[in-house]
C-alpha cells in the first residue's frame, strides 16, 4: 500500500512581484510523480536548487502544490486538518541549530507535537517524552536544559525525538546529517537505521550526499531542476545508472581510501536557473552525452521494470 | 551507555537564554547607572505622598517665588523653593514626574502593541500583508509627529486620555520596523517550519515561538520610545497643548516658568535637569539591553 | 629540497572568555615544502581554522598567539607589523575561503576587485591589471572571461565564484596558498571540479598548498601529506596513503570507520562512530586529550600528556598504543553503546 503518492505535482513561485507589477516565475517543481510504500525508505538526491526541499514542504503540507496532487494515506494532504496531518508526517531538518527554538527547554520542544494535539495529561506527556528521549539515546536530565547547551549531534537527536513523539507514519528527513561532524553523522545514521527497523517507519531521506542515501535508502529518486530524472531500487541505480546526471553524481562521491583519485567530472559547471529552465531536457547544457533533440524535446519517462528515467540517450546497462 | 553518559553528563545547569542575558545585563555598568537613576525617579513618583508633606497644587501667594535651599534666601521648608503661585516646587517635581512617567509608559504600551502586532504580521506572512503594512507605515512616516499631535489636540481637546492616545497612535513606527525585520529573521528559521509541521495554530507560532525570540530588540525600542514619548509630551505641554492644569508635568512646569528664565533660572533648571536625567537613564538601560542581546558575545 | 617553505613550531592560540581561557590550539608543529599539499583535517572545534588564520596574521582580536617559529622561507612572521602583514598577504601568502560570496565584495565588479588586489602590490597600469585578471580567469577555467570581469559576485554561481577566488589568490603569484574548506559550500558535481583545479594549479606552479577540510574524502584526492587535528593538537601527521591506509591514532581510525562508502560498507550496517563530544579546551592537558572518547584508552593514556612518537613509516602519532597497530579491534567502533 502506498502511504505517500505524488502525481504531477508542480510548484511555482512568483518572485519580485509588487502590488502593481508582475514578477518572474520560479519553477521549483515541474511535474513530480512519486509513490512510497509503507515501511520503505526513499532517498531523494539532488543538488541545491533541484527542488527537493520544496517537495519536502509539499509532503509536510506546509505548502500546497500549484498543480497536481500530493496524497497521504489515500487522501490529499490539503484535505487533512493541521493536527491530522501532523499525526501522519513529521520533519527532521538539516540544521539542528536552527530547528530548535532557543527559548524553550528540551522537554517542551519534544512534547510540543502531543501538547498541540492535546494528547494525554501533562504527566502522561512527560512520561512519553522521557520514553522517546530514551529511544533516541538522550539522557533524561537533558529535559530541563536549553538547546544552546547541547552539541550538534545531541540537538539532532532532540529534533528526531520531537518528530517521533507523536508516532507519525512518515518521517521526512531533509539533509539530516549535512550540518554534523563526520563522527556524529554516523551516529545519526545508525539511529535512523535502527528506528526504521524497530518502528517500521516510512522514511523520506533528502540528501545531496550519495553515500548517506546509499546507506539508508531502499529506493532512490534523483532530482534535477524540479524533475525526477531517474528512480529505482538503490542497488540498481548505484550499480548501473541510466541517466548521465545520476552517473555524474555517483562519480562525484569522494572516497577516503588510499590511492583514491579525484573523479573526472565530465558535466559542465553551470547550474541552470530555475527562473529560466533550459528548453528540452533541462540537463542538456551540462550533459556529456547530449545529442540531437536534447535541446528541444523534453524526454518522457522510460520505464524499465522497477525503475524509470528521463533521457533520450540513456547510458547502457552495465 | 552508562559509562559514556557519566563522562559527558557533568552537572548540566539549565541556563535559559533569557537568564544568560539577564546575567550579562547585571554585569553591565551602564545598566546599573541608568537603572539606579530610573529607580530613584520611579520610587519617588510612586511614594510621592511619603516624600513631601506639601500639596503640589496648594497655592500660597504670600510665598511666591521662594528661592531653593542653596540660595541665601532659601529655607528647608521649601527645598526647591516655590513657583509663581507659591506652590512647593519639590512637591510639584515629584508629583509632576508621575504624570510624565504615566504618559510615557501608557503611550509605549499603546504604540508597542500596535507596532509589534503590525511588525509581526508583516514579517510572518510577508507578501501582500507585508506590502499593505509597509504602505500604512510609509504614510505614518510622512506625518510630522509634533504637527499632527498639535492639530489633533487642538481639535479634540487635550485631556490626559486623548494625549496618551495621540502619542501612542503616532509612535508605533519604530516598533513595527524593528519587529518586522526581527520576525523575518526568526520566521526563516527551521523551528518555525517544525512548529507548522506539528500542527501548531498560528497564534501559538506567533506568541510562543516568535514573540519570546524578539524580546531583546523590543525592549531596546521600548526604551527609545519611552524617552521619545516623554519628550514629546514635554514639548506639547511647553506649547500649551499638553496636559492642562490642575494636572501638570515636567514639561508644563518648564512652560509655566519660561517667563522667569533670566531672573529665576532654577524654575526651569530643576524640571529640565529631572527630564534630562530621566531620558539619560532610560537610554543607558536601553543601551545595556542592546549590548547584551544584539549580536552574540558582544558582552 | 632546501628547507621548508613554511615552518610552524609550537603554535598556540588562546582566547579569553568570560570565566577563563580557552586553548583552541595547543602547540602545533608542521612544515610545508614548496610544491607540496598538506591537508589539515579535523572536525569543528579542533583548531584547524585558527591555525590557518594565525599563519595569515588574521586571528580575531580576542585571541592571543604564541609560537616558537612561524617562518616563510626563513622570514619570521611572529610579531610582524600590520603593514608588514599587508605586504605579505596576497603577495606571498594567499587564502581561499569556504564561502566565496562573503569573501568577495558584493559592491564591486569582479574585474575591479581583481585589479584592486593586484595594484595594491604591483605598480601596474589599469590596462595591465585587466589583462592579468583576464589571463587568470581563463587559467581557472572560466568561460567568456571578458564578460565576467564586468559582472558582480551575485551574478555568478557558487562554483564560478570559487574559481574567481582562486584566480584572485593567484594574482601576485604567491608562494603559499591556504584553502579553508574551499568546496564545502559547493554542490557535489562542482566540488570535484574545483579540487581538480586546485591540484592542477598546485602542480603547475609548484606553490605550497595548505588544504583545510573536515572531509577525508576531499583530502584523499588532493593531499600529499595529512595532519589530523583533534582538540587543538596534531594527533597524527604523515604521508597520505599511509594514514588513510592504516590510521594509527584512534581518532583517525574512528573517523575512517564513521564514513559510509558505497560499495564498501554494507547498506544499513551499523557504522562506526566516536562516542561523546569534543571537550571544552580549557586548562593545560594533563593526559591524552582523546581519552574520554577512545575505546582503546589504557591506564597509560591518563598518566600524562602524550607526546608525538614516530612510527616505522616515518609518520608521527600522539598515542601510547603500540605504533605497529597491534592489539586493536576495529569492531570496537561499532560495538560501543550508543552514546550521546
Amino acid at each position: 500500500m502506498n502511504v505517500l503518492e505524488v502525481r504531477g505535482a508542480t510548484k511555482t513561485y512568483d518572485v519580485g512581484k509588487t502590488l502593481v507589477g508582475a514578477g518572474r516565475t520560479l519553477h521549483a517543481l515541474r511535474g513530480i510523480d512519486l509513490a512510497v510504500r509503507k515501511g520503505e525508505t526513499l532517498g531523494l538526491v539532488g543538488e541545491s536548487g533541484c527542488g527537493k526541499s520544496t517537495l519536502a514542504r509539499l509532503i509536510l503540507g506546509i505548502e500546497g502544490p500549484t498543480s497536481g496532487n500530493v496524497t497521504l494515506a489515500g487522501k490529499p494532504v490539503g484535505g487533512y486538518g493541521r493536527l491530522e496531518r501532523a499525526k501522519l508526517v513529521q520533519p527532521v531538518f538539516q540544521d539542528p541549530y536552527s530547528s530548535l527554538n532557543p527559548r524553550m527547554r528540551i522537554a517542551r520542544i519534544v512534547a510540543a507535537p502531543i501538547e498541540v494535539r492535546g494528547i494525554g495529561t501533562a504527566s502522561s506527556r512527560r512520561e512519553r517524552v522521557r520514553a522517546v528521549m530514551n529511544a533516541v539515546g538522550l539522557p533524561e536530565h537533558f529535559t530541563e536544559v536549553y538547546p544552546s547547551q547541547l552539541s550538534g549531534g545531541q540537538r539532532q537527536r532532540v529534533a528526531i525525538a520531537r518528530a517521533l513523539v507523536g508516532e507519525p507514519e512518515i518521517l521526512v528527513c531533509d539533509e539530516p546529517t549535512s550540518a554534523l561532524d563526520v563522527s556524529v553523522q554516523s551516529q545519526i545514521l545508525n539511529l535512523l537505521a535502527r528506528l526504521k527497523r524497530e518502528l517500521g517507519l516510512t522514511l523520506i531521506l533528502i540528501s545531496h550526499n550519495l553515500a548517506v542515501v546509499h546507506h539508508l535508502a531502499d529506493r532512490v529518486a534523483v532530482m534535477y531542476l524540479g524533475r525526477i530524472v531517474e528512480h529505482g531500487p538503490t542497488e540498481a541505480i548505484f550499480g548501473a545508472p541510466r541517466h548521465p546526471y545520476t552517473a555524474a553524481l555517483l562519480a562525484s562521491v569522494l572516497s577516503p581510501r588510499p590511492g583514491a583519485r579525484l573523479p573526472e567530472m565530465r558535466v559542465g559547471a553551470e547550474f541552470p536557473s530555475p527562473l529560466a529552465p533550459p528548453p528540452g531536457c533541462a540537463f542538456h547544457p551540462r550533459c556529456p552525452c547530449a545529442g540531437e533533440g536534447c535541446a528541444t524535446i523534453d524526454p518522457d519517462e522510460t520505464r524499465d521494470g522497477p525503475r524509470g528515467y528521463r533521457c533520450h540517450y540513456p547510458l547502457a546497462h552495465a | 551507555m552508562a559509562s559514556i553518559a557519566s563522562a559527558t553528563a557533568a552537572p548540566v545547569l539549565a541556563l535559559s537564554p533569557g537568564r544568560v542575558a539577564l546575567g550579562r545585563t547585571l554585569r553591565h555598568g551602564g545598566f546599573w547607572v541608568g537603572g539606579g537613576i530610573l529607580l530613584v525617579i520611579l520610587v519617588a513618583a510612586i511614594l510621592a505622598p511619603l516624600l513631601t508633606a506639601h500639596d503640589p497644587t496648594w497655592q500660597d501667594l504670600g510665598k511666591r517665588l521662594v528661592p531653593p535651599v542653596w540660595d541665601a534666601r532659601g529655607s528647608w521648608e521649601h527645598p526647591l523653593g516655590t513657583d509663581q503661585l507659591g506652590r512647593d516646587y519639590l512637591a510639584r517635581l515629584i508629583y509632576g514626574g508621575r504624570i510624565s512617567l504615566l504618559i510615557g509608559f501608557a503611550t509605549v504600551l499603546i504604540s508597542g502593541a500596535i507596532g509589534t502586532a503590525l511588525g509581526i504580521a508583516a514579517g510572518y506572512w510577508g507578501g501582500r500583508v507585508d506590502l499593505l503594512i509597509n504602505f500604512v507605515l510609509t504614510i505614518r512616516l510622512t506625518l510630522p509627529v509634533v504637527l499632527v499631535a498639535l492639530v489633533v489636540v487642538a481639535l479634540a481637546g487635550n485631556s490626559l486620555t486623548i494625549l496618551m492616545l495621540v502619542i501612542g497612535l503616532l509612535l508605533w513606527d519604530r516598533f513595527a520596523i524593528v519587529t518586522r525585520s526581527a520576525t523575518q529573521q526568526i520566521a526563516s528559521r527551521e523551528f518555525i517550519v517544525a512548529a507548522q509541521a506539528i500542527g501548531s495554530s498560528t497564534g501559538r507560532i506567533l506568541f510562543k515561538e516568535i514573540l519570546p525570540n524578539i524580546t531583546g530588540p523590543l525592549i531596546v525600542v521600548a526604551s527609545v520610545e519611552l524617552a521619545h514619548a516623554i519628550l514629546l509630551e514635554a514639548a506639547l505641554s511647553f506649547l500649551g497643548l499638553g496636559v492642562q492644569p490642575p494636572l501638570f508635568t515636567w514639561g508644563l512646569m518648564i512652560a509655566e516658568a519660561k517667563n522667569q528664565l533670566f531672573f529665576r533660572p532654577w524654575l526651569i533648571a530643576v524640571p529640565g535637569a529631572a527630564l534630562v536625567a530621566l531620558i539619560f537613564a532610560i537610554n543607558l538601560v536601553g543601551d545595556a539591553v542592546r549590548d547584551v542581546t544584539a549580536p552574540e558575545g558582544r558582552a | 629540497m632546501t628547507g621548508p617553505l613554511l615552518e610552524v613550531r609550537g603554535l598556540k592560540v588562546e582566547i579569553a572568555v568570560p570565566g577563563g581561557m580557552t586553548r583552541p590550539v595547543r602547540g602545533v608543529d608542521f612544515s610545508v615544502a614548496a610544491g607540496e599539499t598538506l591537508a589539515i583535517v579535523g572536525e569543528s572545534g579542533c583548531g584547524k581554522s585558527l591555525t590557518s588564520l594565525a599563519i595569515m596574521g588574521l586571528l580575531p582580536r580576542a585571541a592571543r598567539l604564541a609560537a616558537e617559529t612561524i617562518a616563510l622561507k626563513g622570514l619570521s612572521l611572529i610579531g610582524l607589523s600590520e603593514s608588514g602583514w599587508r605586504r605579505l598577504r596576497g603577495e606571498r601568502i594567499a587564502m581561499i575561503f569556504q564561502d566565496p560570496m562573503t569573501a568577495l565584495d558584493p559592491c564591486y565588479r569582479i574585474g575591479d576587485q581583481m585589479a584592486e588586489v593586484l595594484r595594491q602590490h604591483r605598480p601596474v597600469s589599469a590596462e595591465a591589471a585587466r589583462q592579468r585578471a583576464l589571463e587568470l580567469l581563463t587559467r581557472v577555467g572560466i568561460s567568456s572571461p571578458e564578460q565576467r570581469l564586468t559582472q558582480f559576485p551575485h551574478q555568478l554561481s557558487g562554483g564560478l565564484r570559487q574559481r574567481v577566488m582562486i584566480a584572485m589568490a593567484l594574482l601576485c603569484e604567491p608562494e603559499l596558498i591556504i584553502a579553508d574548506e574551499p568546496t564545502t559550500a559547493l554542490d557535489v558535481t562542482i566540488q570535484a571540479q574545483i579540487l581538480h583545479l586546485l591540484a592542477e594549479i598546485q602542480r603547475d606552479t609548484g606553490i605550497g598548498l595548505i588544504l583545510i577540510s573536515h572531509d577525508l574524502g576531499v583530502v584523499a584526492g588532493v593531499a600529499h601529506r595529512i595532519a589530523v587535528m583533534y582538540g587543538g593538537e596534531i594527533v597524527e601527521i604523515g604521508e597520505r596513503d599511509a594514514i588513510l591506509g592504516r590510521p594509527l591514532h584512534p581518532y583517525t581510525e574512528g573517523l575512517m570507520h564513521s564514513i559510509p562508502v558505497p560499495g564498501e560498507t554494507r547498506r544499513g550496517e551499523t557504522l562506526g562512530f566516536i562516542p561523546g563530544t569534543v571537550p571544552r579546551q580549557t586548562g593545560e592537558l594533563t593526559r591524552c586529550g582523546f581519552l574520554e572518547r577512545c575505546p582503546y584508552a589504557t591506564g597509560r593514556s591518563a598518566a600524562g600528556p602524550v607526546p608525538l612518537r614516530e612510527a616505522a613509516d616515518g609518520r608521527l602519532v600522539r598515542c601510547v598504543l603500540p605504533l605497529d597497530g597491534s592489539g586493536r579491534d576495529p569492531a570496537a567502533w561499532t560495538r560501543q553503546a550508543e552514546g550521546v
